[in-house]
């Protein structure tokens, strides 16, 4: 508690028992001024009233030695009216203030001051005894000793019994005979008092100091703490700590602001959670997305590298028919000259044989590496499949292939030459006969499909054939990879298929179950469909 | 006589053609590059000439272009070792008269060879 008041600007805490303690002391001030006052206000009138009865009291005890005129008995009953305590001097005057009796025989014969309260308590001017319109007859002074003592003057008023007196001393029109006057000493209230305004200071102060404490505890207790708490607990949020809400059970405007505050943590937390989750699957796009361009990069290179083989294979080739023409003509020459059906003529078939193989090999390592379409043009691709399918139905070898066309109903046009889309169809059904022993079903699908949302037409070529061994599957569309007898593959036709659809802008998949068959999937970029 | 000129870098192909056209009674001229075969053009006239279209100096379609500007009609056939349609059908638009494809048997040599004087006669 002793932090709060180092700063007190600081700290509500501080501001408010400052001012609630400042507010508690300038009231309890009043309060214990107010309540003194009062109490002497009300010990005064008491003693007022009871003086007025003493005085009388005196009155009446000295009436019949006055009416008598007995002076020294007058004199003797006031002697004897000051003997108790507190009662220090009782006197009679006349209206011109002549003391003719005193319980201090001293003073008999002088004269009453005309300015002090025995006068002027009824007249504001006793020479010409103009009246005061609010008569006091009493007067509190401090005597000699500085006790508080009470001066009370009362009238003796000119009644029957005096007036009809034997006496004659006073004539009925005066209406005042003289005064009575006493001073009575209020030492014992004094003390009294005094004892009384000490305890009040006493209570007031414990009280005081009882409400500020008090105060400060509550204040302590229901703003100080809690708002220590909330600051703690913002500083470990600001820090970065979400896993600590602030302990405050209150339902008041710190307990509102403290739950308020603990619901934002775990807004936050959620927040927090939210933002390491779309971290992660940020994390998992770009993965993705690297694994993507990994794929395309690798389909690159490999179609960067089918495609410097195949320029590779172009060179070769070419150098190659050079000298395959000498060995074609000069067998040919030689095979003129032998007879007919001699030893040597056969063997100089089998060298025409090869040689023609030879040229029927690189014809078509050629044709994998000619880069550009000899021809920019439309194909429409349900057209070329048909074509080509009724190309190859009448040849022994499709003799008993079974063709299923399941065509789309709309003509796709994609762009290129069609002797190039010719090329690949015949591809895929020479592929699927020989996948098939010659035997089985094609069918051919087309369709149009988005990739990208791009437009393409897809087709696939199913056949029933072997399918294809898993570990063959990646090496499918290099030149040379064959699985077919050295006389019957070239290992050039995928590969071939590939370089042509790349060029296109499409690509290749395969599908393939082993024992049930093989699908290859052409996607080519479609330009336009004609209904 | 029907004379014959084989312009070719390739010794093997000269001479298989050579080989295949001599003895079928053509008067065969040799030359190993275009612009030998542009000087022999110079002094002699041919029936029928034999071009090779990839050639080191000067590329068949070249010397094709020369021959047509200088010597308008004659009859040049282009050997190839890679019949594109593009180069079938470049050189036939510069006015060669046939093409044939490498590697050419005897055969195959001798019809493009004897079309030539048949269309002629
Ligand atoms: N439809 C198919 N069914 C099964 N295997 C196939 C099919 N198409 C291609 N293949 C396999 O791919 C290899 C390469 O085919 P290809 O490039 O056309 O060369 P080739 O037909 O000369 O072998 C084939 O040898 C064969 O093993
Ligand atoms: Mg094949």
């Amino acid at each position: 508690m002793n932090s709060i008041f180092a700063n007190p600007e600081k700290s509500i805490a501080a501001k408010l028992i400052i001012a609630t303690g400042l507010l508690i002391v300038v009231f309890s001030f009043l309060f214990w001024y107010a309540t003194l006052k009062k109490q002497e206000q009300d010990i005064m009138s008491i003693a007022v009233k009871y003086g007025d009865s003493f005085v009388n009291f005196a009155k009446e005890s000295t009436h019949n030695s006055m009416l008598s005129l007995d002076k020294t008995q007058t004199q003797r009953i006031l002697e004897n009216l000051s003997t108790p305590e507190g009662v220090q001097r009782v006197k009679i005057f006349d209206h011109k203030g002549n003391v003719e009796f005193s319980s201090d025989q001293e003073e008999v014969g002088n004269e009453v001051d005309i300015n002090s309260m025995s006068c002027r308590g009824c007249h504001t001017d006793p020479v010409t005894g103009t009246l005061s319109p609010s008569p006091k007859k009493w007067s509190k002074y401090k005597d000699k000793k500085g006790s508080t003592s009470l001066k009370i003057v009362s009238q003796i008023y000119n009644d029957v019994s005096c007036s009809s007196a034997s006496c004659h001393v006073h004539p009925e029109e005066q209406k005042i005979l003289g005064f009575v006057e006493t001073d009575l000493s209020l030492a014992l209230l004094d003390e009294a008092l005094f004892k009384q305004g000490l305890a009040l200071t006493a209570y007031v102060i414990i009280f005081v100091i009882a409400v500020s404490l008090f105060l400060g505890i509550i204040n302590y207790k229901i703003v100080t703490n809690p708002v220590h708490k909330l600051s703690d607990g913002m500083k470990q949020v600001a820090g970065g700590d979400l896993d600590h809400p602030v302990q405050i059970d209150s339902i008041d405007e710190i307990g509102v602001l403290a739950s308020t505050f603990n619901s934002m943590i775990k807004d936050l937390k959620a927040a927090a959670g939210q933002k390491a989750r779309w971290t992660q699957t940020l994390e998992e796009e770009v993965a993705k997305k690297t694994e993507e361009i990994k794929r395309t990069q690798t389909g690159l290179i490999q179609t960067e590298k089918l495609a410097s083989l195949g320029r590779m294979a172009a060179g070769v080739a070419h150098e190659i028919n050079n000298p395959l023409t000498g060995v074609v003509t000069f067998a040919h020459l030689m095979r003129q000259r032998c007879k007919p059906g001699s030893d040597d003529a056969e063997d100089l078939d089998v060298i025409i044989e090869q040689a023609e193989r030879c040229a029927k090999i690189i014809k078509n390592l050629l044709t994998f590496a000619r880069a550009t379409p000899s021809e920019k043009g439309k194909i429409h691709i349900n057209n070329v499949i048909t074509k080509t399918m009724t190309l190859v139905k009448n040849q022994e070898k499709f003799h008993n292939v079974k063709f299923h066309m399941d065509l789309a109903d709309a003509n796709l046009v994609t762009d290129g030459d069609g002797t190039q889309f010719q090329q690949i169809c015949l591809n895929m059904f020479l592929n699927a006969a020989d996948a098939m022993n010659l035997r089985g079903d094609i069918t051919v699908k087309t369709h149009q499909v988005e990739e990208k949302d791009k437009p393409f037409v897809e087709t696939i070529f199913t056949d029933t054939g072997s399918g294809i061994k898993e570990e063959d599957l990646p090496k499918l569309f290099e030149p040379f990879f064959t699985t077919k007898p050295v006389d019957k593959g070239t290992g050039l036709g995928l590969s071939i298929t590939h370089g042509i659809v790349k060029h296109l802008g499409g690509s290749i998949r395969v599908k393939s179950t082993l024992g049930q068959g093989t699908s290859f999937f052409v996607r080519l970029p479609l330009i336009k469909q004609e209904i | 006589m029907k004379k014959v000129l084989v312009i070719d870098d390739e010794p093997i192909v000269r001479l298989s053609s050579k080989r295949t056209l001599a003895p079928e009674g053509y008067d065969v001229t040799l030359a190993d590059s275009g612009r030998e075969g542009i000087e022999i053009l110079e002094r002699e006239t041919f029936d029928v000439i034999l071009l090779d279209l990839k050639m080191p100096d000067m590329s068949g379609i070249d010397v094709l272009k020369v021959i047509m500007e200088k010597w308008p009609g004659t009859k040049v056939i282009i050997v190839t070792g890679y019949s594109t349609v593009d180069t079938a059908v470049e050189s036939l638009r510069l006015g060669a008269y046939n093409h044939i494809e490498k590697p050419f048997t005897p055969n195959s040599l001798l019809a493009a060879v004897k079309e030539v004087f048949d269309k002629k006669d």
